[in-house]
Parts: C-alpha cells; structure tokens; sequence
C-alpha cells in the first residue's frame, strides 16, 4: 500500500496493545456457589470442612441432572453437558480439564483454578466417578506458571487423602488457538499444541481413540457443584428457564480486570458501570460480537437474551470499549493480534487473516472498501481446522454491522472517538 | 439422498490444486489456490470425486456421508 494516494484518518482513540505485557490479576470478588468459598484459601482441608468429599454421582444421575439444569459448556460455545456426558459413557472413557483459557479477554478460569481449585477437581472426580475411569488430564496456561504450582499442591493433597485418580498435568502453549479441543488432544499425545481436523466428535473419538469427555474448568466446576447440591440447588440462582450461574470475566485485557460470578439473569446494569453501559461493548472476547449501548438496555447475562440480541456470551467475556474509544480502532487492533495467532497450518486462516487485518486497516485508516473486508470474512469462514479464522470474521462481521455509520466516517477521513454518543 | 460431502482437512492441504483440476463440477480455488468446495457431490460426479480423494498428492480430501439430520 502506498502513502501517496493513501488519506489518513487521524484518530485520538486510544491505541493500546491488544494484550497487555504484564498482565494484571483480575479483581475476584466471592461469589454464589462455586466461587462462595473463596475467603477460606484453596486448601483442601478448608474445602472438605465446608463441603465435604467429592460428589460421586453415577452417570444416568448426572446426565439428567444436567438435563433438567439445562448445564452448558462454559468454553464458549455452550453445547449442553448432558448430551456431551451422555456420548462420553463408554468403555474406557478419560476425562480432561481444559484450564488453558487461550483467550486473552478471559480469566475466570484462571480465577478458579487459583483460587477454588477443589472445586473445579471434585467436578473432575465427580465426571470420572461417574464414567467409571480413573484417568484425568488437566491442562493449564503454560504463560501463568502460579497456577501450574497451585494445582500441583492441589492434587498431591488428594492423592495424599487416599484420592484414587491417575491425575496427569500437562502444560498448553500460550497462543490463542492452544485451548481447541483437537489441539489439546494433540498435546495430550505429545504432538504439537496445534488444532487438526476433527473427524469425529472427541466425545466418540478422542485421546487415543478413546471416548474423551473433554470440557472447560468451570463447566467441571458446575458439574461438581451440581452433583452435590441437586437440580433445586442448582436452581437456587438464577431464573427458572435458566437456573444456577456463570463467570464473567470484565476488562480482562485492560488494566482493571475483573471475576465476577452471577446468577442467570442478572441486568447487565449490575455488572457493568453506568459510563459503560453507554459505549459499546464487546461481548465474547476477542471472537465475539459487538453489542451498541442502545442493545445493553434491559439485557441481562442470559444466554437466551444474547441470542435474541444477536450475540452470544461466550466464555462470559465483556469488554467495554474503553472511553473515548473508537470501536473501529480497536477492531483493527484485536484482528491484527488474532491474524498473528493463527497457527498457519490452515491455508484459508493462514493466508486469510493476515489480509483480513490488511483490509481492516485500510478501511478503518485510508478509505479502503467494505467489500474487500466482507469478501475475506466469507472466504475464512468454515475453511480451517478449528474456529478461529470463524471467530475473527464474527468480530469483523459485527463491526461492519453495529457500525455502519462510523464505517462511512471513516471512509470521509473523519472518527467519533471521544464523542461515543454517536455509538448509541 | 445418497449425495456426498467432500471435505477438506486444511492443516493437510497446501494448495496444489488438482482437485480444482480434476472436479470443476465441485471445487473451485481461492486467491490462494485452496479448495472451495461447492455444494455436495451429484451422484454423477462421484466416481471422479473418489479418483479426485485419490489423487490429492497430500491425501487432504476425504468423502463423507453427510451428517444425519434430527
């Protein structure tokens, strides 16, 4: 691109790194019930005294309390845990903890795992009790080693109380795309911390062709506290068509971070400020949908009122556009980050991000056209191994759609930042 | 009803194009000459396809059934 024909918007957003270098630990607050214990440490006598032993449901009990919870994966596409469950119950099934939390928005996994770890490890042992194995992988963020120290220390506590569970750590490579179930499989055999093709669900078929029931940390953290407190339990949070809670995670990539956990249902109005619920905000992460503030009125943390608003809640990921901020600039920062995650093994992601954040750049900077950039969000979209070149077109998609005014100011050289009523 | 899906495992493919070649019926290339896959495979263009999964210098295509519908 050359500068000579090129018309440059001068934008006073503010231009941060995408992830920052010293990232900040999120700001937890106690919560409702898998986060209710958290003033007493992470130690396993403090757990045990307040909870007891593990839950050890059998399988047939926990799918259909799964079922009438209606308990969804917390990784971020919400597939129902019951019928993940139900596909699991097989000879010789293993089960996997999936704390990698690749998505740099995030941190309530890592919340959990440092600070309720039980809780998330009697889930587990929960899962396997009632799939009959003893094998249990846990894999954690290789780039936040704490909590690598702590679940040491957390499992050689329960093997030293007479726990008989084969507990295997594995450590994740710090990239975007190392917590994809077919990549973490790949690491659990020893190849590559990469995503390959899934021919089959790992349900079916996973670590070495076994059947893997392979979920996110906190959705063994619902199915431990499920087990042990019931379906009415559960449901003592929450709203009848959407019982318990969730962790969200706010700001997790600025410079406040925050862990929260909520019931179903709880106004958006009582997680975010008032300044935010006037910007917009990126609901998802880094993969996720932008939301105008106009769409924040009256919205909840539900995942069937994020639906209908056309958006999802992902991994329980908020961002609020930061103020004075153009979510344009910022889209184009957040794709040239995730461009430079892509594994380059998927030729339509490896080739197709980096000009996706080309075309980004040049619309949000020079004038460039909106049919380019929709052009590559259609050519990335289901052509890769994992969902990451899906994610990215979402994010992109999203901005187009919520913003088409700003899109055309950009395109006149001009930009709103600052004036973020015009986002409304 | 009996039609197939040809789908391509990407880490796999590097772009050499003779499916493009060999099923034009089917395949397409991209800016960067990866497959895109149009539509299912027609009953009458099968027996090419299963030459086309064959050829494929990096044995990247596979022929599916396609997934049972609820």
């Amino acid at each position: 691109m050359t500068a000579d024909t090129a018309m440059t918007v001068i934008t006073n957003a503010p231009r941060r790194d995408v992830r920052n270098g010293a990232r900040r630990d999120p700001v937890v607050s106690q919560g409702l019930a898998l986060l209710a214990g958290i003033s007493a440490g992470p130690g396993l006598a403090a757990h045990r005294g307040r909870l007891g032993p593990a839950p050890a449901p059998r399988v047939d009990e926990l799918v259909q309390l799964a079922r009438d919870v209606d308990l969804r994966g917390r990784g971020g596409a919400g597939f129902p845990a019951a019928i993940k469950l139900a596909s699991a119950a097989r000879r010789k099934a293993v089960v996997v903890v999936n704390a990698s939390e690749g998505e740099p928005a995030s941190r309530k996994d890592a919340a959990l795992m440092l600070l309720a770890p039980h809780v998330v490890l009697d889930g587990a042992a929960a899962v396997a009790h009632a799939l009959d194995t003893r094998e249990v992988h846990v894999v954690v963020p290789s780039e936040l080693p704490s909590i690598r120290v702590g679940i040491e220390k957390a499992l050689r506590d329960r093997v030293g109380s007479g726990e008989r569970i084969r507990w295997k750590l594995h450590d994740a490579a710090p990239r975007f795309v190392a917590g994809q179930a077919q990549a973490v499989l790949q690491l659990l055999a020893g190849k590559k911390n990469l995503p390959v093709t899934a021919w089959q669900p790992e349900a079916v078929s996973g670590h070495k062709g076994r059947p893997t029931l392979l979920s996110n940390a906190e959705t063994f953290a619902h199915l431990g506290h499920l087990a042990r407190v019931g379906a009415d339990g559960y449901a003592a949070f929450g709203t009848p068509g959407e019982p318990g809670t969730t962790l969200v995670t706010l700001r997790g990539d600025g410079s406040d971070p925050e862990v929260r956990e909520v019931a179903f249902g709880t106004p958006l109005t009582d997680v975010l400020t008032q300044a935010e619920m006037a910007r917009p905000l990126l609901l998802g992460g880094y993969h996720g949908t932008w939301l105008k503030p106009a769409q924040l009125q009256g919205l909840g943390v539900s995942r069937r009122d994020i639906a209908a608003a056309g958006a999802t809640l992902g991994a329980g990921v908020l961002l609020p556009l930061d103020e004075g901020g153009c979510p344009l600039v910022r889209t184009e920062a957040l794709v040239d980050y995730l461009a430079g995650q892509s594994a380059r093994r998927c030729g339509p992601c490896m080739n197709g991000l980096p000009a996706m954040a080309e075309a980004v750049r040049d619309l949000v900077h020079r004038a460039g056209p909106v049919a380019r950039v929709e052009e590559l969000c259609g050519l990335v979209v289901r052509r890769g191994a994992c969902a990451h070149p899906d994610g990215t077109a979402r994010l992109v998609t999203s901005m187009l759609r919520r913003f088409p005014e700003e899109v055309d100011a950009h395109a006149l050289g001009d930009c709103s930042a600052g004036r973020s009523e015009v986002f409304a | 009803m009996n039609d197939q899906i040809l789908r391509v495992d990407w880490p796999v493919c590097t772009a050499h194009g003779l499916c493009a070649e060999m099923l034009p019926e089917v395949v397409s290339l991209d800016e960067w000459g990866y497959p895109i896959v149009h539509g299912p495979v027609k009953r009458e263009d099968l027996e090419m396809a299963r030459a086309t999964v064959k050829a494929c210098p990096t044995l990247a295509l596979r022929l599916l059934k396609p997934p049972a519908r609820p």
